[in-house]
């Protein structure tokens, strides 16, 4: 695979292994499995040992489909190998929680439903079954399904309490009832394709996860793209940024119930929106990139700047007055705080983990788009409270808006796109920080140069193994708080 | 007439205890004390309102021979007591050692006959301890739980307590010569005791019939003791032995100690002592899960309003208000007749929890659905007297209560004045703890959907709950008329005719109708016509289809029955909120595999304290326990040692006896 | 304490009088790719290629070439891009709302529809007084953005009368995004079955009211064919809120339909 330094390791390796880049300061990203061409299942494992290095991907096969589990040593690839065993029927012995993941409880596919050969546009057989819980003893405990229709416009998921009165004993979040199959809809696309496919995996993050497809096929088929596709690829990501960041304030207003401050905060992002519209057409920023480029010119009106200028008056304003509002910070100062090896252990990721005290972002540590000219300020808070999560994102939008005022009054004219014909055979991955955190994506193409696997690790998927660690044991008044403090999504962590 | 049945009273009760012996003729012991029950009833609803004449026993005690006379209060309380007692006794206890419970339940009732008529005090403090030690048989033969023994025994360590306090009283009433020993003339004997020796007196009769009613500390026996037990040994416990250990406190205090100058003294410790009771076994009672433990904090918490109420009446009187006393005296009774017949109802629904569930647990299991609507209706109506809702006969007792403590206003002095208004809040709280206490016992007790091992409620059972509730109702309703009862005794008492002051035609006064009124008969009457109105409003929305839809639950069926509220989280807001009394651990266990972010197991368990174990009982137990340890040296085994000792005695004896 | 009230106040009025005024806040937003039959190729399968949602089949009629399903339409203009002759054209049409979902397909119009033909569907009461539950039943929150949008000061919802509840039971309307996916069928028909009559369905989102760019598979359904049925389609991917707008206030009569045999009536064109 291009652009990591790639180790083949036999099953009985991988735990010392894995132990061994733990005790040099490494960390495990990610792990996924596929099935090769040549036949059998390879789980890969992606894993970072220093910032600005190449990432390390360990091969192994999974000889009769069984593996070590590693989420002994590494708690947060837990839910990988739980994925892994759901969707390709690969098992790892000694895994702490060999239970269903993605896969609701009562689902019976005739075969594992990655597998090439499952049955095209079958869907599987389900009939419910009760949710695997721990064992919760104690007569007095009440228990909580909250959804997964819950109230308000918000996605769907089930939250399950145990909890007596205010205080919640143990919190146990179901969040794959969206599981739609969308990897499983990538194979046999033509990489040109599959673009339209992942911008749509997650609507509010529809260009990181586009721009880390493309970066996938492009790490993959060795090709370039030109200066001005770079640079507007990096001005359209932090437009996406900052919608979303101010969307989160508008929400964490809303939860702590201040309604002005709420109102102010959409009001803001739809701004932003609006602008996104005027610029491309998409209020999302979709439709707009291909492996090698963008699909077409993006006209930066006049005007732009100033628009921007005034909308950066307007947020200071708003992000200092609520600083200012004592109800709101009391309500968030010291709820839900992530301790620093939690968020380590569990692999949490871009804002959260950076109010937890981990100095990470993709933008500076490996950089994609035009980011390594960018001298990126990278905000990070050490309490893990929700105020920190909070001031991290303000303080993201801030640098977020200088970048942008530094991009369009730098602009990089020439071509938007390079043709960027597909390589049989060909591996590649891409990243992106979202808005929520680290985006990867990694490609594998077949002998035809289409699409055989794709595989997703969105930033709501590690950040939501995170947070039930900071709702165990605290009060119910906190929680809706403190899940607007994190500001996830499901769709990107169900896909 | 009345002697005859006496007699058949005490003969059935006696012939019951000893039918026990043999198992083939258990059901006719039951049926004989029921029977002797009946027959107590029948002697209160044929004496009444004048009093039974006295007759004297064929026995003597230390030369002396023994009056047997029911006052017309010992007749009220006797008579609700019994009436009470009457379906407990028929039914029985549920689960093994029906024998045992019987001979137990034999034994308290002669004892309680004892306490209500025995006009001699040595044979009166044998009647004493036979009611406690048939209590003690009662628990522990029903055999219903494990480890009962050391719940009876502290029960009976406490009550021993009672009885030492009694026991000096007497003999300090007794100190005026052979007559004082005749309770007939205990007020002649206590008027001739120096002041300080009467307050003494009037301590002691309180501590004494106070361990029995549950004035702290010694409210604490009552949840170990009762949840032992079964729910008929509850219903007896708290209604025929609570009200004559009543009886002879309130003997005590209006007719003993009625023309005292410390009169006032003990009015005040009364009521303070009642009102601190009753809000401490209210907040406890309320984070109880056990029907009978909970059930058994409520009675002490009544038997405190009660006294309160007597303390009340002694106040008055020691001011000279002698028709207020009169009052606050006739509300005593009517408390307990109200709390009689309603505690009794709901400990035999306990036991009917008990024979459908398996426990004595307060949780949800659907009984209310599964049971006879007449079940439903006798515990909802007892529930609804011991939470004080209107109409019923507890919402009358309380009405009155309040009605006497806010006339403490006609007191001339200020200290009475404060103390009646800040009996008056405390009492407002222990209501209001009391309400919610018993939404929780009717709401989480009977309600829920239940799961597949929830049976129905026996019918016996249902029916027994149901006689009982509509008996309170009765009460409440036809107040006017009971009210009548209790002339001749307040006449006695208080030389005036207070009971027929306290109505006006159909409605209930404190005794001016221009101060505040109220009136069960015509609520009975006029609330249900109202809710005709609400009936016909409803007769035109039926032209509109009913479509049943399942209970909405963000859209997947509820899993379990963990969903419904527990008795703990219903009273976990209490529980935080006076936590400063209750001082509640939580403990919660976690079972990891491998790394503490995989949980398997999670296991809770919680606790609050009561406040006298620490604090008094077990510092006392553990001087006890020392005091034991050096008293040890007593039992050396030496013979010569013995000797030695039974030599020092006769030496003693010799030397006492010439002086 | 900072006076939010005062803030607010002194903020203005943000809120657009559309669709009585002109600014929809929708200025250079694309919609669906309109379709010019007389300009397609004889032999030519280039967008067909493209399409990944199927919307675009091929047919024997006379009327096209094409068969367009703008119900699966999710707007990714691939098909404009490929198409050689501009049979296929980016337009601003996304109000696509229609009563029935024959006429998101394609069709020569033969005649424009009569107004007051169709039968009132919604009783006066709830014209000026709506209340919605959502449910998402497998979408990529796209549409729960746009729907959340709504209610900011922007588009203020509440102005024209429609509210969000938390309960089925208070709902009129159920609108489902997403496209069902095996996991949430139960929960949605459970919805569904909660709310009280009279009621109606809106499938918001090309993934409702088809499927979109994920039905099908393993575990995602059709939308709402065949689950539940439907009175408002909204297909768009993902529709805006002005849209949405229009769809919700042509349920309650209060604005036409401007979408018949998959065209948009020509009057209304800017």
């Amino acid at each position: 695979m291009n652009g990591v330094l790639e180790i083949r390791l036999a099953p009985t390796e991988l735990q010392s292994v894995c132990e061994a880049l733990l005790r040099d300061g490494g960390r495990m990203q990610m792990a996924w499995a596929w099935f090769p061409p040549l036949g059998g299942i390879e789980v890969c494992y992606l894993a970072t040992q220093s910032a600005r290095q190449l990432f390390v991907l360990w091969r192994c096969n999974a000889t009769d489909r069984t593996l070590p589990s590693l989420a002994g040593i590494t708690p947060l690839l837990g839910w990988y190998e739980r994925e892994i065993t759901d969707l390709f029927g690969v098992r790892f012995e000694g895994h702490p929680e060999p239970h269903p993941l993605v896969l609701q409880e009562g689902v019976q596919p005739v075969k594992p439903p990655l597998d090439p050969t499952y049955p095209r546009d079958t869907a599987m057989p389900f009939k419910r079954q009760p949710a695997r819980i721990p064992e919760v003893l104690g007569d007095d405990i009440q228990e909580l399904p909250f959804g997964p229709v819950r109230a308000d416009v918000v996605e769907s998921a089930q939250f399950l309490f145990f909890y007596l009165g205010e205080h919640i004993l143990h919190y146990q979040p179901r969040l794959f009832f969206k599981h739609r199959g969308m990897e499983k809809r990538f194979e046999g696309l033509e990489p040109a394709l599959g673009v339209v496919l992942a911008e749509r995996v997650s609507g509010v993050g529809s260009f990181a996860h586009a721009l880390a497809y493309c970066q996938a096929v492009e790490s993959a088929c060795e090709c370039t793209i030109p200066p001005r596709a770079a640079w507007l690829r990096t001005l359209l990501a932090e437009f996406e940024r900052l919608y979303n960041h101010l969307h989160y304030f508008g929400h964490l207003a809303d939860t702590t119930t201040l309604k002005v401050g709420s109102a102010e905060g959409k009001l803001l992002e739809e701004h932003v929106k609006q602008i996104n519209a005027r610029l491309c057409g998409s209020r999302f920023l979709r439709n707009l990139l291909r492996p090698g480029g963008l699909r077409h010119d993006v006209n930066v009106y006049t005007g732009l700047s100033e628009e921007l200028q005034k909308l950066q008056h307007a947020i200071s304003r708003y992000l200092g007055q609520l600083s200012r509002t004592s109800s709101y910070l009391d309500r968030l100062i010291d709820t839900g705080v992530l301790s620093r090896q939690v968020a380590f252990d569990q692999g949490a990721t871009g804002p959260v983990e950076r109010a937890s005290g981990l100095d990470r972002d993709l933008r500076r540590d490996h950089p994609y788009a035009a980011y390594d000219a960018v001298e990126l300020a990278v905000a990070l808070r050490e309490k893990g409270d929700a105020n920190a999560r909070a001031e991290v994102r303000a303080e993201e939008i801030g640098a977020t808006i200088a970048l942008l005022m530094r991009l369009l009054a730098d602009v990089r004219d020439g071509a938007f796109c390079d043709s960027c014909p597909a390589i049989p055979n060909a591996e590649g991955i891409g990243w992106c920080e979202s808005p929520r955190g680290a985006l990867y994506y990694v490609v594998h193409l077949d002998e035809v140069g289409k699409l055989r696997r794709v595989k997703i690790k969105s930033p709501s998927f590690s950040n939501w193994r995170v947070f039930p660690y900071t709702v165990h044991d605290s009060n119910m008044m906190d929680y809706a708080i403190n899940e607007a403090s994190f500001g996830l999504t499901i769709a990107g962590c169900a896909r | 007439m009345s002697d005859v049945l006496l007699l058949i009273t005490f003969s059935c009760w006696a012939l019951a205890c000893l039918l026990v012996l043999s198992s083939s003729t258990l059901k006719l012991a039951r049926l004989l004390l029921a029977a002797g029950a009946l027959m107590g009833v029948m002697i209160a609803v044929i004496t009444l309102p004048g009093g039974m004449l006295p007759v004297q026993l064929p026995i003597n005690v230390g030369g002396s021979p023994i009056i047997f006379a029911l006052s017309p209060a010992a007749l009220w309380l006797m008579g609700f007591g019994l009436a009470a007692a009457l379906p407990a006794c028929w039914l029985g206890t549920p689960g093994e050692g029906k024998g045992g419970w019987i001979a137990g339940a034999a034994l308290s009732l002669l004892g309680a006959l004892g306490v209500f008529g025995l006009q001699d005090s040595i044979a009166f403090l044998i009647a004493w301890e036979v009611m406690s030690l048939g209590g003690a048989v009662m628990i522990l033969g029903g055999r219903n739980a494990r480890g009962g023994g050391r719940r009876v025994l502290f029960m009976l360590s406490l009550l021993e307590v009672g009885s030492v306090a009694l026991l000096f009283a007497f003999l300090l009433m007794g100190t005026q010569g052979i007559n004082g020993f005749n309770f007939q003339d205990s007020a002649v004997s206590i008027a001739a005791l120096a002041p300080w020796l009467q307050a003494l007196v009037g301590v002691l009769l309180l501590i004494g019939f106070g361990a029995k009613l549950g004035i702290l500390p010694f409210y604490e026996w009552f949840p170990a003791a009762y949840g032992a037990g079964s729910g008929v040994s509850g219903n007896l416990m708290s209604g025929v032995i609570l009200n004559a250990a009543f009886f002879g406190l309130s003997r005590g205090l209006t007719h003993w100690l009625a023309d005292t100058p410390v009169l006032f003294g003990l009015g005040v410790l009364l009521i303070v002592a009642g009102v601190m009771s009753a809000i401490l076994a209210a907040l406890y009672a309320f984070q109880e899960e056990d029907w009978r433990k909970l059930l058994s904090l409520s009675t002490a918490e009544n038997a405190g309003i009660a006294v309160t109420a007597l303390g009340a009446a002694a106040l008055f009187r020691a001011q000279g208000q002698v028709e207020l006393a009169g009052l606050a005296w006739v509300v005593a009774m009517l408390q307990l007749a109200a709390h009689t017949l309603a505690k009794g109802a709901l400990f035999i629904a306990a036991d009917g929890v008990f024979n459908a569930t398996g426990s004595y647990l307060i949780a949800q299991r659907g009984l209310l659905r599964r049971s006879s609507w007449l079940f439903g209706i006798g515990a909802v109506f007892a529930g609804m007297s011991l939470a004080a809702m209107p109409p019923q006969a507890g919402f009358v007792s309380e009405w009155y209560i309040f009605q006497t403590l806010f006339q403490g206003f006609h007191l001339s002095s200020l200290a009475g004045r404060l103390v009646m208004a800040l009996a008056g809040a405390g009492l407002a709280l222990t209501v209001a703890i009391s309400f919610a206490t018993f939404v929780k016992v009717l709401g989480i007790g009977l309600q829920g959907q239940g799961d597949s091992q929830t049976t129905m409620i026996p019918r016996r059972i249902s029916f027994a709950t149901g006689i009982l509730g509509m008996a309170v109702l009765a009460l409440a309703v036809g107040m006017p008329w009971w009210l009548q009862t209790l002339d001749t005794a307040s006449f006695q008492l208080f030389g005036m005719h207070v009971a027929s002051a306290m109505h006006d035609g159909l409605i209930l006064v404190p005794l001016t109708s221009s101060f505040a009124f109220i009136s069960p008969t015509m609520l009975v009457i006029v609330c249900p016509l109202l809710a005709l109105m609400a009936i016909a409003l409803l007769i035109p929305a039926r032209r509109f289809g009913v479509r049943r839809a399942a209970v909405w639950f963000g859209g997947l069926p509820r899993e379990n029955h963990r969903v419904a509220t527990t008795s703990l989280t219903f009273s976990n807001a209490m529980r935080t909120f006076y936590s400063f009394i209750y001082r509640p651990t939580l403990d919660v266990e976690h079972e990891h595999a491998s790394q503490k972010y995989f949980l398997n197991r999670l296991h809770f368990n919680y606790r609050v304290a009561p406040i006298f174990g620490a604090l008094l009982f077990l510092p006392i137990t553990r001087l006890i326990n020392s005091a034991a340890e050096r008293l040890r040296a007593l039992q050396s085994g030496h013979l010569n040692f013995y000797l030695a000792l039974i030599g020092m005695i006769l030496v003693l004896i010799l030397i006492l006896g010439s002086i | 304490m900072p006076l939010w009230t005062l803030f607010g106040l002194m903020r203005g009025t943000a809120t657009t009088d559309w669709p009585f005024g002109q600014d929809d806040g929708q200025k250079n937003a694309i919609g669906m790719p309109s379709y010019h039959p007389e300009k397609c190729e004889a032999g030519c399968k280039e967008c067909i290629a493209v399409c990944l949602p199927d919307a675009l089949t091929l047919t024997h009629s006379d009327e096209a070439r094409l068969q367009v399903d703008y119900g699966r339409c999710i707007a990714c203009q691939m098909c404009v891009e490929v198409c050689p002759t501009g049979a296929m054209e980016t337009s601003n049409d996304w109000a696509f709302a229609v009563h029935e979902r024959e006429d998101l397909r394609w069709k020569q119009a033969l005649r424009s529809p009569e107004a007051g033909e169709l039968k009132s569907r919604v009783e006066g009461a709830f014209k000026r007084s709506l209340h919605i539950r959502h449910v998402d039943a497998g979408s990529c929150n796209g549409c729960e953005s746009e729907l959340q949008a709504l209610n900011n000061p922007f588009y203020n919802l509440h102005r024209l009368g429609i509210f969000f509840t938390p309960s089925p039971r208070f709902a009129d309307v159920l609108l489902v995004t997403g496209t069902v996916t095996y996991a949430m069928r139960d929960a949605l028909l459970a919805t569904y079955e909660a709310m009280p009559e009279p009621k109606w369905v809106m499938a918001m989102g090309t993934c409702a009211v088809s499927g979109g760019i994920a039905r099908g598979g393993y575990s995602s359904g059709n939308g709402l064919e065949g689950v539940l049925p439907v009175d408002v389609y909204l297909p768009g991917c993902s529709p805006n809120p002005a849209a949405i707008i229009h769809a919700l206030l042509m349920l309650l009569e209060r604005a036409p339909q401007h979408v018949h045999n998959g065209q948009m009536d020509t009057s209304r064109h800017e």
